[in-house]
C-alpha cells in the first residue's frame, strides 16, 4: 500500500501548519504535496490512511479520535510516550505488537501529515485490497540470491544477511544485528513487508538505503522470499539433537581412543619397577 | 678402504670394585644441574642384576637398538615412519620411575630445628619438585645384589639359562656377582645419531665422540628410545637431550675423562684404534653370530703401511696415527683378543670393550672325615666334627672356566651375543695369565699346568708377562693414551691467524672476552 496517491488540490487545506513547515507563505497544494510526501517516505510503510491495518493502524479518522497534542508527541517521540507508560500508547502496543519507531520527525512535519491524513481519508481507497500475482519460482529464488549477497543489489545497498537472519535452509548464517525475520510475513503481512523493504520506516535501514534505493524487481524478489521463508518455516528449523548430540559426542571419542589404544597397544606403560614401588610402604 | 680414527675404551671387569667413583666423578663435572640430576652419564651395575634404567638390556621394551630387515638393518623403536607417526609421543620411551626420582635431604633442618621432644631428622626432598617424598628408588639400588628377588632375578640376561642354572646362582653358598660400569660407547653405527629428526647428533670425524647440538636439539627424544643402552638423556629442564661426552674438553687437552681419570681400580684404558668406515653397514648388518669377529677385523693394523698410507690421505694426523700405535685398547681388543663389545647384538657396534671378569671358582667343598682332628687338639679349641672339606688348592683352577661361578651363557649374552667360546677364550687367557704370574710369583703352581694354559691360549709367558703389566702395573700414561687434538688445525679451518699475528706482546693490551678490555 506504499503507492503514491495523488494530491487532491480541493479538500481540507489547513494554512496555519503551513507556517511552521514551510518559511514562505504556503499554498494549500504546498501544503497537501509536503504532507503527503511525509507520509508517503515515513508512514506509509506501516500505516494506510483508510481503515485498513498494515503493521499499525489504519489513520482515518485519526484527527478525530484522538487529542491533537497526543498525536504530535506520538508522532515525534512515540519511544518517549510509549516508554513514558501512556495508558493509549500501551493499549495500541499491545493490539498491534510492533511499537512505533521514532524516526526522527519533526513537529512541523508531524503537523503536515495529520493535514494531509485528514484531507486523504475522504479518498481513502477500498478496502479490498488488490490481490498481488502469486509469486514465480524465479522470484523467491531471485529474492533468495539477494538476500544472501550471492547477487548485488543493483543500486549497490548493503547485503539483507548483513544484519538480518532467516531461518531457512538456503540461508547459512545471517546478521544479527537487526530482527529475525523467519516468520516477518505473519507479523507484518505482504503489504506491510512490500513497504517496509521499498521505502524503510527504520533509522539505520532508511540511512543505508537512502542513495541506493532498491529496484521494484529486487523488492519482489524479497518479499517472495521471505514468504516462502515464512510459510517453509515449520520445515527448516535445525535439527535439535538434544541429549542425543552429547551422546555422539561421546561416543565418537569412545571410538578414537579405542582406534588409538589399539594402533598403540604395543606401547610402554608406566614403569618397569611399578610392581616393586606397589609394595613399598609409603609414609603418606 | 675409508680409514678413520677412533677413540676407544676397555673397562677391565676384574679389576673393578664398585665403588662408584667414576659416577661421582662424572656427576660433579657434568650432569650436577637442574634436569639432570637424574642422569649418570657413568653409572656402574651390579651383575646380575636390572641396571639403570631399569631393565635396559630388554629391547622387547625399550625398542632400542638396530634390527635386522633383510640384508640389511633398520632402527628398532624409531627410524622415519615410526619417528612421524609417534612424533607427539614416542611410546617407548623410560619414565623417571625407570631411571629413578632423584632427591637430597633437608640437611638445614637438623641444624635449624627448634628444641624438642624428637631429635630432627633430614627428610628426603626430590630435586624434580622440590617437595619431600618417599624413597622408592635409586639409580644403584640393587647394587650388591641388595634386593635380588626384584632386581637381579629379572635380570634379561637370563633368558638364555634354565630355571635350574638359575636357581643355581642364587643359592647362597654360590652366589657371585660383579660389577659392569657403563658411559656412552660411542659406537661406530650408534642408533641415537640415526634416530635424531632434527639432525642434532653427530659422530666427530676426528676422534669419533658422538655429540648432541644443543643448539639444534628440539627435544623429539628419538634418541633416548634408539639408543639401546639407554646412554641419551632427556633434560626437563633445558628441553634438550644430552649425552656423555667423553670429556672432550679434557680429551683435547690431554687429559683422560673424569670417569677413568678418577677410577681406583684403575680399570679403564683409553686409545686411538683406527677402522675401516667402508664395513660399516655390512658389519652392522651380518649374522648376529658374527657381529663380534667381524667388528673385531674392520679394526685395522696401524702398523700396516697400506693401512697408514689410507689414514694419511683421509687426513689421520701422525700424531694420531703414532697413538693408534701405542693404543691401549688396541692391545687388548686386537692384539691380545681379551675384551668384547658389550651387547653387540644391538648392532650399534660399540667401541668400549670389556675384558670379561674372571670369577673363577677358587674353593671347592667336598666330603672329608674330621672325627680324627679332635684328638690332635686342645680340649678348648673349638672343632667341626662334619665331614666337610673346603679345599682352596688351585691345582684344578683352569679347568674350571667352563664351570665357573656364572655360567658361560650368562657373559656370553652379555659380551658376545651368545657365543660362549669367545667368551670361554676370554677367560682363560686371563686364567693363564694369571696361573703364570702365580708361578712367577708364589710357585705353587705346577709348571706343567701353566704352560699347559698359556700355550692352549696361545700365549708365552713374554706376553703373558706383557698383559701382566698392562693390567696390574700400567702407569698413567700406559693405560691413556690421547692423541693430540691439533687444535691449531681446526682454528685455522675457521679463522685466519695471520689477523691477530703481532697483536700481543709487549706494549699492547688487546681485551679479550674473557678478560675485559
Amino acid at each position: 500500500m506504499g503507492r503514491p496517491r495523488a494530491p487532491k488540490p480541493s479538500s481540507l487545506g489547513r494554512p496555519f501548519a503551513l507556517a511552521v513547515l514551510l518559511a514562505s507563505i504556503p499554498s494549500q497544494a504546498q501544503a497537501q504535496s509536503a504532507g503527503e510526501d511525509v507520509f508517503r517516505t515515513t508512514c506509509a510503510a506501516c500505516h494506510t490512511t483508510g481503515a485498513d491495518r498494515l503493521v499499525g493502524p489504519g489513520l482515518e479518522g485519526i484527527n478525530d479520535r484522538r487529542d491533537r497534542e497526543w498525536l504530535i508527541a506520538f508522532i515525534t517521540t512515540p519511544d518517549q510516550v510509549i516508554a513514558g507508560g501512556d495508558s493509549i500508547a500501551t493499549r495500541l502496543l499491545a493490539e498491534y505488537i510492533v511499537p512505533m519507531p521514532n524516526l526522527g520527525t519533526t513537529r512541523a512535519q508531524a503537523e503536515a501529515v495529520l493535514d494531509y491524513i485528514r484531507g486523504a481519508a475522504s479518498d481513502a481507497p477500498s478496502p479490498a485490497q488488490e490481490e498481488a500475482p502469486p509469486a514465480t519460482e524465479e522470484q523467491i529464488l531471485l529474492g533468495q540470491a539477494l538476500f544472501q549477497g550471492h547477487t548485488r543489489l543493483t543500486n549497490g545497498g548493503p547485503t539483507c544477511n548483513s544484519c538480518h537472519d532467516v531461518i531457512n535452509d538456503a540461508v547459512i548464517g545471517g546478521g544479527i544485528l537487526a530482527t529475525e525475520l523467519t516468520t516477518v510475513f505473519t507479523r507484518l503481512g505482504g503489504a506491510g513487508v512490500r513497504a517496509i523493504i521499498g521505502s524503510p520506516p527504520f533509522p539505520v535501514m532508511q540511512k543505508a538505503y537512502e542513495d541506493r534505493p532498491l529496484t521494484e524487481d529486487e523488492v519482489a524478489g524479497l518479499v517472495a522470499f521471505l514468504e516462502r521463508a515464512d510459510a517453509e518455516h515449520a520445515l527448516h528449523q535445525p535439527r535439535d539433537y538434544g541429549i542425543k548430540l552429547f551422546g555422539f559426542g561421546v561416543v565418537g571419542a569412545a571410538l578414537l581412543l579405542g582406534l588409538y589404544s589399539l594402533a598403540w597397544s604395543g606401547r610402554k606403560r608406566g614403569s618397569v619397577n611399578q610392581e616393586i614401588f606397589d609394595r613399598q610402604i609409603r609414609s603418606t | 678402504m675409508d680409514v678413520r680414527s677412533q677413540i676407544s675404551m676397555v673397562f677391565h671387569l676384574d679389576k673393578c670394585i664398585g665403588c662408584h667413583t667414576c659416577s661421582v666423578a662424572c656427576k660433579n663435572i657434568w650432569t650436577d644441574r637442574k634436569g639432570a640430576e637424574y642422569m649418570w652419564w657413568n653409572n656402574v651395575e651390579t651383575k646380575p642384576g636390572t641396571g639403570y634404567p631399569g631393565k635396559w638390556e630388554d629391547q622387547d621394551i625399550y625398542k632400542g637398538g638396530w634390527e635386522k630387515d633383510g640384508d640389511g638393518i633398520r632402527l628398532k623403536g624409531a627410524g622415519k615412519p615410526k619417528s612421524l607417526t609417534n612424533i607427539f609421543h614416542n611410546p617407548h620411551m623410560p619414565v623417571i620411575d625407570d631411571y629413578y626420582e632423584p632427591f637430597t635431604f633437608k640437611y638445614l633442618d637438623l641444624i635449624e630445628s627448634s628444641a624438642g621432644d624428637d631429635q630432627p631428622t633430614a627428610r628426603p626432598i626430590s630435586m624434580i619438585t622440590g617437595e619431600p617424598m618417599d624413597i622408592k628408588m635409586g639409580p644403584n639400588w640393587d647394587d650388591d645384589l641388595s634386593g635380588s628377588p626384584d632386581y637381579a632375578r629379572n635380570d634379561p640376561n637370563f633368558k638364555n639359562l634354565t630355571d635350574a642354572e638359575q636357581e643355581a646362582m642364587f643359592e647362597l653358598e654360590r652366589m657371585a656377582f660383579f660389577y659392569l660400569p657403563r658411559i656412552c660407547n660411542h659406537c661406530l653405527n650408534p642408533a641415537c645419531v640415526a634416530s635424531c629428526p632434527s639432525g642434532a647428533i653427530y659422530k666427530r670425524g676426528e676422534d669419533g665422540v658422538v655429540l648432541i647440538n644443543q643448539d639444534v636439539c628440539r627435544g623429539w627424544r628419538m634418541c633416548v628410545t634408539a639408543c639401546p643402552y639407554k646412554k641419551t638423556y632427556y633434560n626437563w629442564n633445558t628441553g634438550k637431550s644430552e649425552k656423555c661426552i667423553l670429556c672432550y674438553p679434557r680429551i683435547e687437552a690431554g687429559l683422560a675423562p673424569a670417569c677413568m681419570h678418577s677410577c681406583v681400580g684403575r680399570i679403564r684404558y683409553l686409545g686411538v684404534m683406527l677402522y675401516d668406515a667402508d664395513q660399516i653397514e655390512a658389519v652392522a648388518s651380518a649374522d648376529e653370530a658374527d657381529v663380534v669377529q667381524r667388528q673385531m677385523d674392520m679394526i685395522l693394523d696401524p702398523f700396516d703401511p697400506e693401512v697408514i698410507a689410507a689414514a694419511k690421505t683421509n687426513g689421520v694426523a701422525d700424531s694420531t696415527i703414532d697413538s693408534a700405535q701405542n693404543s691401549p685398547t688396541y692391545k687388548f681388543v686386537k692384539i691380545w683378543n681379551m675384551a668384547l663389545p658389550l651387547h653387540p647384538e644391538f648392532r650399534t657396534l660399540p667401541m668400549l670393550f670389556y675384558v670379561p671378569p674372571l670369577l673363577p671358582v677358587v674353593a671347592t667343598v667336598s666330603e672329608a672325615d674330621h672325627s680324627e682332628r679332635g684328638g690332635e687338639l686342645h680340649d678348648i679349641a673349638k672343632h667341626w666334627p662334619d665331614s666337610w672339606l673346603y679345599d682352596t688348592t688351585t691345582k684344578e683352577l683352569f679347568g674350571t672356566i667352563d664351570d665357573s661361578r656364572f655360567p658361560l651363557e650368562y657373559m656370553a649374552s652379555l659380551f658376545s651375543a651368545g657365543d660362549t667360546v669367545a667368551v670361554a677364550d676370554r677367560l682363560k687367557k686371563l686364567m693363564a695369565v694369571r696361573l703364570h704370574r702365580r708361578l712367577v710369583t708364589v710357585g705353587d703352581v705346577a709348571k706343567e699346568t701353566v704352560d699347559a694354559a698359556l700355550a692352549d691360549t696361545n700365549l708365552t709367558p713374554l706376553l703373558a708377562d706383557d698383559i701382566y703389566y698392562l693390567t696390574s702395573l700400567a702407569k698413567f700414561d700406559d693405560r691413556f693414551v690421547i692423541p693430540a687434538a691439533h687444535r691449531e688445525q681446526a682454528i685455522e679451518m675457521i679463522e685466519f691467524t695471520g689477523d691477530v699475528k703481532g697483536n700481543t706482546g709487549f706494549g699492547f693490551k688487546v681485551g679479550s672476552a674473557t678478560r675485559g678490555a
